[in-house]
């Protein structure tokens, strides 16, 4: 039973962890936009929070009126966006320059946009419209799958060939129906 | 004392039917199966099987829940050892020992470790869970508006702080939870706010919808935006876990159990806090400080036995406050609730059986996962060979189904999508997501012990700093946020280097 060789995994240059090179998560200029979006929307929480009804013709308690906690809320976001934005000042954020996103960035974004857009697509056009649960979640698995083999880095998950194809609608439908099976028939659940 | 153990001996039979066990075991499976995938949480794991168990009778269905709770963070180690990425956020302190123990080709050994503490420590907790629980409810009767508002918003501070680098980016996001718990009627006047007049909005926003968004959709981006997909070690050696291992590093264990039950017990600090507190104790008085981060087998079992027994500690606030400690404690406090549980301060009182059945419950999570760890390890490690385009839009359709059951509404899957969407830029940009879910559980808490607290004490501040439990609350809450001034902080700083400086002579001298 006992070890053999350990094999030799990393092919990534990423950091290690988990922790994916984010878009600039620590750069300064990165968080001195943040830090602007923050303080307007903490005013924006602030100034809604004025205008709620204070529910005079009621006669409350003035210390109870609905916009006290959202305005408190909303007064800490400016100030928290504040501190963030002088950080970021004083770390020299205003003065970076904008980098060139690199290819590995580039590729991210990509992806993420294709995969924001199908699951929206599933989510918001698919589901909930008169098409069958099933049927749904068999499209948008399948397209998923082909989609994401196409833009792979592997030439030959890249090729769409008729195996591939069936391969991935047999993916699709089969854990659809797995799923439609389990929650429904199974353990009662309503599906959309 | 005795009608306690009457009611705790009543729990554990409770349990002991075949189907009962039998969904157990499925929910440590789902959880362990959840917790092995990176990034899919034990907070996903027990929001999903939420929706899948509604159907059950309240207490099978927290069973199921607990063991999936209890299954995930244990699954979790697997793919800190053989990835180097934790399974789940509390396996982040496993990843240096457990990966170059894999590289030294004893994966094997490191599964083996990581089941050993995590049953023992388990264990362990429940001990706590069972004596401390009913303390600490006795002590929360006498919690007033007052305290609650300090405890909401000492758990939202703490969560900020502790959770991921950057406090200030921690606070925002808590501040962002307890803003989104705004949404919808208030509880005082029934007064609608941010609705924009969308009668959907007037409900709020669930809690488990936007949770499945957070940890679900957030990490199906993650994983399909990533352009190189990981591989796995190879596991040569056996499993199976080693009780010397055990017995020879038999105090980290109880030093580190402890460590996980007690930091479980401060609200909004998460399993990963007693993982990596529990490492730092054991390498400061380990006598091989070196091998910790190149295959320390002491500081292994340190992090699986510390967020390992940080479950049944997370426990205990949840059943006497009301407050959860962790994301996947306030899932399952939420779903006590849907089963019609109501924890809190009076659930001893109404309710003190379900204290013993929780203590049980977690019991056999910990037998269910020594199961699995004996027997289930090398199949369920398949699922890691899996390619994430087939896995992830599979994990997707999961969360629209998790969304859309609860309440079998449309805008529930929309709201899941849009705080999935945010979450995954949020965290791209280095925003946790842990203390956002604190805000959205602790919301209403706050907003109406701040309101109730003002009405009891005529508009006066007073009370919220002068009564005792209010005091020591506050204190720590303003204590956390001046710790980010930097002259505080290097003051803090100075005064702790003469204490321990102090302390050393001290010692030195009665040494003489």
């Amino acid at each position: 039973m006992k070890g053999a060789e350990p094999t030799p995994v990393d092919e990534t240059d990423e950091p290690q962890n988990g922790i994916a090179d984010s878009d600039s998560a620590a750069s300064p200029r990165a968080d001195l936009h943040d830090a602007i979006g923050w303080i307007i929307l903490g005013v924006a929480v602030a100034v809604a929070s004025l205008q709620m009804d204070r529910l005079q013709d009621r006669h409350i308690n003035p210390f109870t009126i609905p916009g006290l906690v959202p305005g408190l809320l909303g007064a800490g976001m400016v100030v928290m966006g504040i501190i963030l934005g002088l950080r970021s000042w004083m770390r020299g954020g205003h003065r970076q320059a904008i980098v060139r996103a690199t290819a590995n960035q580039r590729e991210r974004r990509k992806r993420a946009l294709l995969s924001v857009i199908l699951c929206c697509g599933y989510s918001v056009v698919l589901i909930g419209h008169g098409l069958p649960f099933w049927v749904a979640s068999s499209i948008y698995v399948t397209c998923s799958i082909l989609v994401f083999n196409r833009i792979s880095a592997d030439p030959v998950k890249r090729r769409l060939s008729l195996l591939a194809v069936a391969k991935a609608l047999l993916i699709g439908v089969l854990s659809s129906v797995v799923v439609w099976l389990v929650f429904e028939r199974i353990f009662l659940v309503r599906l959309p | 004392m005795l009608q306690g153990l009457q009611d705790l001996g009543a729990a554990y039979l409770s349990f002991m039917s075949p189907m009962t066990l039998l969904y157990g075991l499925g929910g440590a499976f789902m959880g362990m199966v959840m917790g092995i995938l990176p990034g899919l949480s034990a907070t996903l794991a027990i929001a999903l099987l939420t929706t899948m168990t509604m159907s059950l009778d309240g207490n099978v269905a927290i069973l199921v829940l607990i063991c999936s709770y209890v299954g995930a963070l244990y699954g979790g180690s697997r793919t800190a050892i053989l990835l180097n990425i934790p399974g789940t956020a509390a396996n982040a302190a496993s990843c240096a020992d457990g990966y170059a123990l894999a590289q030294q080709g004893q994966a094997g050994r490191a599964i083996g470790i990581a089941t050993s503490g995590a049953v023992t420590s388990t264990l362990l907790g429940v001990l706590f869970l069972a004596t401390l629980t009913p303390l600490l409810s006795n002590v929360a009767l006498k919690f007033g508006a007052f305290e609650f508002f300090w405890l909401a918003l000492f758990g939202v501070t703490l969560s900020g702080s502790i959770v991921g680098g950057d406090p200030l980016k921690g606070w925002l996001m808590g501040l962002v939870g307890l803003l989104l718990a705004q949404v919808g009627e208030e509880s005082l006047y029934a007064y609608q706010r941010f609705t924009f007049g969308w009668e959907s909005l007037a409900g709020g926003i669930a809690l488990i919808p936007a949770l499945v968004g957070a940890f679900g959709l957030a990490e199906v981006l993650m994983a399909l935006s990533d352009p190189i997909e990981r591989k796995i070690h190879d596991l040569t050696d056996s499993v199976l876990p080693r009780w010397r291992d055990l017995f020879q590093y038999r105090w980290t264990v109880l030093r580190s159990g402890l460590i996980g039950v007690f930091t479980g017990l401060l609200p909004g600090v998460g399993e990963d806090a007693g993982a990596w507190v529990s490492y730092a104790a054991a390498k400061a008085v380990s006598k091989e400080k070196e091998k910790f981060g190149k295959g320390s087998i002491d500081g292994l079992m340190a992090a699986e036995t510390g967020d390992m027994s940080s479950v049944p500690g997370h426990l205990v606030p949840v059943l006497a406050l009301g407050v959860p400690g962790s994301a996947p404690s306030a899932v399952l406090m939420a779903a006590m609730i849907i089963h019609g549980v109501q924890p809190g301060p009076m659930l001893m009182v109404e309710h003190p059986q379900f204290v013993y059945h929780v203590v049980a419950m977690t019991t056999l999570a910990s037998f269910a996962i020594l199961l699995f760890g004996l027997f289930g390890v090398r199949p369920m490690l398949q699922v890691l060979k899996v390619p994430r385009n087939i896995l992830m839009p599979i994990v997707f359709l999961l969360c629209t189904v998790g969304a859309f059951a609860v309440a079998s509404r449309l805008f529930d899957i929309y709201a899941m999508v849009a705080v999935g969407i945010g979450a995954y830029f949020l965290r791209r940009r280095g925003y946790e997501m842990a203390p956002l879910v604190l805000g959205l559980v602790l919301g209403p808490l706050l907003d109406k012990s701040l309101r109730r607290g003002l009405v009891l004490s005529d508009g006066s501040l007073e009370p919220f700093f002068t009564r005792p439990i209010s005091m020591v609350l506050a204190a720590i809450t303003i204590f956390m946020f001046l710790l980010y001034v930097p002259i505080f902080r290097a003051a803090v700083g100075r005064v702790w280097k003469a204490i321990a400086h102090g302390a050393r002579g001290a010692l030195g001298k009665s040494d003489i």
